[in-house]
C-alpha cells in the first residue's frame, strides 16, 4: 500500500563513480507537505543525491521511491511529478523566456499549454521578460526561468538545489517568501549552504557529510539529539552576579555579556532535567532580580559544525 | 514530442548565424564547381570534332561531378552542423530537460537527426538553380538529376548519423566535430583500402563496407537492394550506437 505520507523514501542508496563512492547507504524520507533541508558542505554528496531522486543517475544500490513509486522503474508518468532545479539551471540561452517554458511544458505533455506558462510566467514575475533571450536576463532572471521550468508542468514534489547560491539578497528574500508559499500545495526538497535560510524556511532536515547522512528528522528534535545537556539564558539585572548553583548539577557558565539593563549568563547544566522552576525560586530567594530564564537551542550552525567535524 | 525537439533544434539553427553562413558557403562554392565543370566541359567540346564530342555526355562530365563534389563538401559541413548536437547540451546540462522528461533517448536522436538533414535539405535546395539554368541553355539530358540527388542525401544521412555518435560521446563540440570527420575519411578510405587489395573476397568485403562503391552506384541510376540494405542499417547502427551512448549516464 502506498504511504502518501512520505512523499520521498531513499532506502540505503549508495553511488559510486569510478574510483570513488559519491554517497553510502543514505536513508531518508520526505514527508507530504514539507519543506525539507537538505544540508552538507561541498562535496558531500548533496547534488548526487538530487540528481538520483530526480531519475537523471540510478544508484549504484538501494531504493528511491517518489510518491510510492520506484524512480528507476519503467513509470514515464513519474518523470511529470517531480520538478528539479538543478545548481546550474539548464536553459537555452538562444530562447526566448516564453518559448523555452513553452518547449519545456510541451516535453512534460501538459495540456493546458498557454494557461500554465503564463501562470508560472505571472508566479514568478516574468511577464515582462517573456520575449528577452534568456541568455540576455540577469543571474536572478535566470534562475527564475530555472524554477519556472520545474513549476511549470505542475509537478507536486519540487527539488530545488541550492536555488538562492550568487543571487542578490533582494531576489533571496523574494524567492524565499515565493518558496515558502509554493510549500503550501507543494512538498520541497531544498539544498542550501545558508543554514538561517533552512531554519527559515524548513521544518525538516537531512545533514549530509562525506556521502553519509549525519543527521536527519524533525528540526526539534535534531535540536534536541544535538543538544548536551540543557543550556539555560539567564538573565538577572545589571550589577547581579550568579550565586553558586551547583547544587543542581555539574554546571557550567559558558558566556556572560549585558543586554541593555540585562545581566545575561548562558549556562550549561550536565543533567539535561529542565530545573528551571527550582532554579527560579532560588534565585528570586536569593533576593536577585530574575529577569530572563528560557532553555536556548543550539544554533543550526553549530549542530551542523558539529556533525561535519567531529566525523571526519 | 519529435515534431517539439526537432522544430526547437531548427529555430536554435536559425538564430544562430551559423545556418546562413554554412547555406551561403555551400552555395557559393557549389556555384564556383558548377561554374568551372561548365567551363570545363564547353572547352573540352569545342577543343576536339563535333562527330567525337558527341561522345562526350554532359551527365558524365558536369552533372555527376558536381554531385561527388558535393559529396565532398559534406565531409566538413555536416559536422559543423552535427558537432554541437549532443556535446553542447551536455556540457551546458541543458541535455537534463529531455531526461526530467518522459521524452525517450530514441526521439531526441531522431529529432536531432532530423533537423540537421533540414539543413541539409536547405543547402541542396539551393542547387536547383543549377538544372534550372542548364534547362534554360537547351540541355535536356538531365536523366540522372534524381538519383544525384538521392545519393548525396543518402550520404547525408549517413553522415549526420555518425556525426550524432560522435557528439553524444564528449562535451566538447571541437572534439565531436574532428571524429565526425575522420569517421566519414575512414568510410572513404575503407573502399580505397579495397581497390588496393588483390584479394578478390577482400575487396569485396571493402567494397561493401565503405560508402563510395554505393553512392557511385547511386549516382549513375544503379540503386540496387544492396545499396538500401547499407544505407538503413548504416543509419541504425549508429542511431541505435547514440541512443545507447545517451542512456549511459544510467550506468
Amino acid at each position: 500500500m502506498i504511504n502518501i505520507d512520505k512523499i520521498l523514501v531513499v532506502d540505503n542508496v549508495s553511488r559510486e563513480f569510478p574510483g570513488r563512492k559519491a554517497v553510502t547507504n543514505v536513508s531518508f524520507e520526505v514527508k507530504q507537505g514539507s519543506i525539507h533541508g537538505f544540508l552538507g558542505p561541498n562535496g558531500a554528496g548533496k547534488s548526487t543525491t538530487m540528481r538520483m531522486i530526480a531519475g537523471l543517475l540510478p544508484p549504484t544500490s538501494g531504493e528511491i521511491t517518489v510518491l510510492g513509486e520506484r524512480v528507476f522503474g519503467d513509470n514515464s508518468n513519474l518523470k511529470n511529478k517531480i520538478g528539479l532545479l538543478p545548481e546550474n539551471a539548464p536553459l537555452f540561452l538562444d530562447m526566448s523566456v516564453e518559448k523555452y517554458l513553452h518547449f519545456v511544458a510541451k516535453l512534460h505533455g501538459v495540456k493546458n499549454l498557454n494557461e500554465q506558462v503564463e501562470r508560472v510566467m505571472t508566479e514568478l514575475s516574468l511577464i515582462d521578460v517573456r520575449r528577452r533571450l534568456i541568455g540576455n536576463l540577469s543571474k536572478g532572471y535566470k534562475q527564475r526561468v530555472g524554477l519556472a521550468q520545474a513549476l511549470v508542468y505542475d509537478a507536486p514534489f519540487l527539488i530545488l538545489d541550492e536555488p538562492t547560491n550568487g543571487l542578490d539578497p533582494q531576489t533571496v528574500v523574494e524567492l524565499r517568501d515565493y518558496i515558502r508559499r509554493l510549500a503550501l500545495q507543494k512538498t520541497i526538497l531544498f539544498s542550501s549552504h545558508i543554514l538561517p535560510e533552512v531554519e527559515q524556511l524548513c521544518d525538516q532536515i537531512t545533514i549530509i557529510h562525506q556521502g553519509r547522512v549525519r543527521a536527519t528528522g524533525n528540526l526539534t528534535e535534531i535540536h534536541k539529539k544535538f543538544r548536551q545537556g540543557l543550556v539555560l539564558k539567564i538573565g538577572l539585572k545589571m550589577g547581579e552576579d550568579l550565586p553558586d548553583l551547583s547544587h543542581f548539577g555539574k554546571y557550567d557558565v559558558t558566556q556572560e555579556h549585558l543586554v541593555g539593563k540585562e545581566q545575561q549568563f548562558h549556562v550549561i547544566f550536565e543533567d539535561d532535567a529542565d530545573c528551571r522552576s527550582e532554579l527560579g525560586k532560588y534565585l528570586i530567594s536569593c533576593g536577585l532580580n530574575l529577569l530572563t530564564l528560557q532553555v536556548e537551542s543550539p544554533e543550526l550552525e553549530d549542530i551542523f559544525l558539529q556533525v561535519t567535524e567531529t566525523k571526519k | 514530442m519529435i515534431w517539439t525537439i526537432w522544430k526547437k533544434e531548427v529555430e536554435s539553427y536559425f538564430s544562430s548565424p551559423l545556418a546562413y553562413v554554412l547555406i551561403g558557403l555551400f552555395s557559393l562554392i557549389t556555384g564556383i564547381m558548377f561554374f568551372n565543370l561548365l567551363v570545363t566541359y564547353t572547352d573540352g567540346v569545342q577543343a576536339i570534332p563535333q562527330d567525337m564530342a558527341q561522345n562526350i555526355s554532359f551527365v558524365e562530365e558536369v552533372v555527376l561531378k558536381l554531385f561527388a563534389n558535393i559529396n565532398f563538401l559534406f565531409l566538413i559541413f555536416i559536422p559543423l552542423l552535427t558537432m554541437k548536437l549532443f556535446s553542447e547540451e551536455k556540457r551546458l546540462e541543458t541535455i537534463d530537460l529531455f531526461w526530467l522528461s518522459p521524452t525517450k533517448e530514441w526521439q531526441v536522436v531522431l529529432a536531432k537527426g532530423l533537423s540537421a538533414l533540414s539543413l541539409v535539405v536547405s543547402m541542396l535546395f539551393m542547387t536547383i538553380i543549377f538544372p534550372l539554368i542548364i534547362w534554360g541553355v537547351g540541355v535536356k539530358d538531365l536523366s540522372l538529376l534524381g538519383t544525384s540527388y538521392l545519393s548525396v542525401l543518402l550520404n547525408a544521412c549517413c553522415y549526420i548519423s555518425l556525426g550524432l555518435f560522435c557528439s553524444s560521446i564528449t562535451r566538447n563540440q571541437i572534439i565531436s566535430g574532428l571524429l565526425s570527420i575522420l569517421g566519414i575519411l575512414f568510410l572513404w578510405m575503407i573502399t580505397w583500402g579495397g581497390h588496393l587489395n588483390s584479394n578478390y573476397m577482400i575487396s569485396e568485403i571493402f567494397n561493401y563496407i565503405g560508402i563510395t562503391s554505393h553512392f557511385e552506384r547511386i549516382l549513375r541510376g544503379l540503386l540496387g537492394t544492396q545499396d538500401i540494405i547499407y544505407y538503413l542499417s548504416f543509419i541504425f547502427i549508429f542511431g541505435f550506437l547514440t541512443v545507447k551512448s545517451l542512456g549511459r549516464r544510467n550506468w
